[in-house]
């Protein structure tokens, strides 16, 4: 007899606007659970961890965050090869303005952010009409071209950069106010594309032309969700200028840029819990192939190219499916 | 010369053809009709191979499941799990629907990249033969086919899909947003490319009236089931087909 694979989804959950209908306990933690266990993980994880691993993590969210900031930004539409540029504006802002002023990382960190968007959304203004990789290329380049500038002139401090800013209070705030931003900011832009809002930003990534024909301005909505992804990667880059107390050319490397994107693909785009994963998956594993020495970056890359090849969906995606269909075998029948 | 056994194709959980059996024999021209998401497209992704390019790129995505059951029997040789390239060099060649052309291209190299397969001298007499099937492509020749109109790229669907030289040509809505004057005029076409240069011809549409006069056998395809079979004459006698295709 022949047979095929069916597939069929744990429907449990009855939506009608904001309001879910459940049942039991059992659909209660079938729905949360998925969503709590980052939330317990993240924040009782760090209780248990080295000192060293708890530096580690700080580095883990920030990654997340970039990668999250760039899924926003190529859940719109425009694929973005400089995230670098969000992190290092960030950076750069809140170290000026400590440094000068010595204002405490409280206000600097709020004012690098909005501040850190705001110009870079009115940097990548002009290049917003470009459709797929020429939006990319000049992402790629700005980056580049900014740390030359500041080589070239000298200007914030040259090559060394500027060092001796203020500290966070103290080094369990440090941890878990990134920890908490990362978390608001996932479950944040996770409803914010769930909502209308959210719609009209996937709409514009499919087919813009018809989302002009719906009488929306594209290009006031891709402007807006710019300012939403530069503001979390500054925000990323301000918060590590007052963890290591020095902001210099560094923070425009390209390392910033390439590993939130390989976190997003590897964790599964669309889903911002993908970028986390991803980063969550990345950044320990960099760390702990430090020990291996020389081979280092070719073992990484090859974990990379498994994870790609084995899982092109990306591991969320595939978990998630996992999780809510169930298959079982079936006739074929005439 | 086409032999089709007991096709059943699932798209995950909805099937999309039903126990589909059917036979071509050397230069027929074949009919199948039948209204939207009947499996027409289906069929004829099944036929062409290209179902197994779906089905590798959809398993790879954690995508659609696509499940296919069934022989084909090509010239007596089991062609159910061949490539699609390979079916294409035993001379089964499709021409997709809407109007499937490279835009980016002038019409004379979108004929050229079609011909691929076929020596210099063999595309040369190729491109000829198009253009003398369809005299309005001539003046075209280095026009983007991209601008090109619906009618004209379809036109240049069917060049393409010449150049190789098919002894088997699957056309999937050749007529899909085209003039009744069109229609007529491509119709014809293809009906001289049957009858003069015997190649055999499957053509799914759902657009009855000019398909029903001009084909040897016609297949009523409806939810991936077959309905109704006959030549094209006993299926326009056939009441309930005038009332469902000619409104009569």
């Amino acid at each position: 007899m022949k047979k095929r694979k069916e597939r069929i989804d744990r429907g449990i959950k009855a939506r009608s606007g904001d309001i879910f209908a459940l049942s039991s306990w059992r659909e209660m933690l079938y729905v949360a659970g998925p969503r709590l266990l980052p939330v317990i993980l993240f924040l009782l994880l760090p209780l248990f961890l080295s000192p060293y691993w708890q530096r580690v993590m700080i580095s883990l969210a920030v990654f997340a965050l970039l990668a999250i900031s760039w899924d926003m930004l190529a859940q719109s539409g425009m694929i973005s090869l400089g995230q670098a540029l969000f992190f290092g504006m960030g950076a750069y802002l809140s170290g000026i303005i400590n440094h000068a002023w010595g204002i405490h990382p409280f206000i600097t960190i709020p004012l690098a952010t909005v501040f850190g968007g705001l110009i870079c959304t009115l940097i990548l203004l002009p290049v917003l009409r470009l459709r797929g990789i020429y939006f990319s290329m000049f992402t790629l380049i700005l980056p580049l071209m900014l740390v030359r500038t500041i080589e070239a002139t000298k200007v914030f401090g040259g090559t060394e950069g500027l060092s001796g800013m203020s500290p966070l209070p103290s080094g369990w705030l440090e941890l878990y106010l990134i920890i908490i931003a990362t978390l608001s900011v996932l479950f944040g832009f996770r409803r914010l594309m769930a909502s209308d809002y959210g719609l009209v930003l996937k709409g514009i990534r499919d087919n813009d032309r018809s989302v002009t024909n719906a009488g929306i301005n594209i290009y006031w909505f891709k402007a807006q969700a710019l300012f939403l992804s530069s503001a979390v990667g500054a925000f990323a880059g301000a918060y590590m200028t007052h963890v290591y107390m020095f902001v210099g050319m560094p923070v425009f490397a390209l390392d910033y840029s390439i590993m939130p994107i390989a976190s997003a693909v590897v964790g599964g785009v669309g889903s911002f819990a993908g970028a986390i994963l991803g980063a969550s998956i990345l950044v320990p594993l960099s760390e702990l192939l430090r020990g291996i020495g020389g081979l280092r970056i070719v073992l990484y890359g090859l974990c990379l190219v498994i994870f790609i090849v084995a899982i092109p969906e990306g591991i969320f995606h595939y978990l998630q499916r996992k999780y809510q269909q169930v298959e079982r075998w079936v006739d074929v029948d005439r | 010369m086409l032999d089709v056994k007991n096709l059943i194709v699932f798209f995950e959980n909805a099937i999309a053809l039903n126990d589909f059996s059917f036979q071509v024999n050397d230069g027929e021209f074949v009919g199948v009709v039948g209204p939207n998401s009947a499996g027409k497209t289906t069929l004829m992704n099944t036929l062409s191979g290209l179902i197994i390019d779906m089905q590798i790129k959809e398993k790879r995505k954690g995508g659609e499941r696509i499940t296919v059951y069934g022989s084909i029997v090509y010239r007596g040789r089991d062609i159910t799990q061949t490539k699609p390239s390979e079916r294409v060099r035993r001379g089964i060649v499709l021409s997709r629907e809407r109007h499937p052309i490279f835009p980016e291209s002038s019409v004379l190299e979108n004929l050229k990249i079609a011909g691929f397969l076929r020596r210099k001298q063999e595309i040369r007499e190729g491109i000829d033969f198009a253009f003398q099937l369809f005299p309005a492509l001539v003046a075209l020749k280095k026009k983007k086919a991209g601008f090109l109109s619906g009618g004209e790229q379809q036109m240049l669907a069917i060049g393409m899909a010449l150049i190789v030289k098919p002894e088997l040509l699957l056309l999937d809505e050749p007529l899909l947003g085209l003039s009744p004057m069109m229609q007529n005029t491509l119709m014809d076409a293809i009906v001289s490319l049957n009858k003069q240069r015997g190649i055999t011809v499957v053509l799914c549409e759902q657009f009855a009236r000019p398909v029903f006069p001009v084909i040897d056998r016609g297949y009523i395809l409806e939810n991936g089931m077959l309905t109704l079979m006959g030549t094209g004459k006993e299926l326009m006698q056939n009441p309930e087909i005038k009332a469902a295709y000619f409104g009569i």
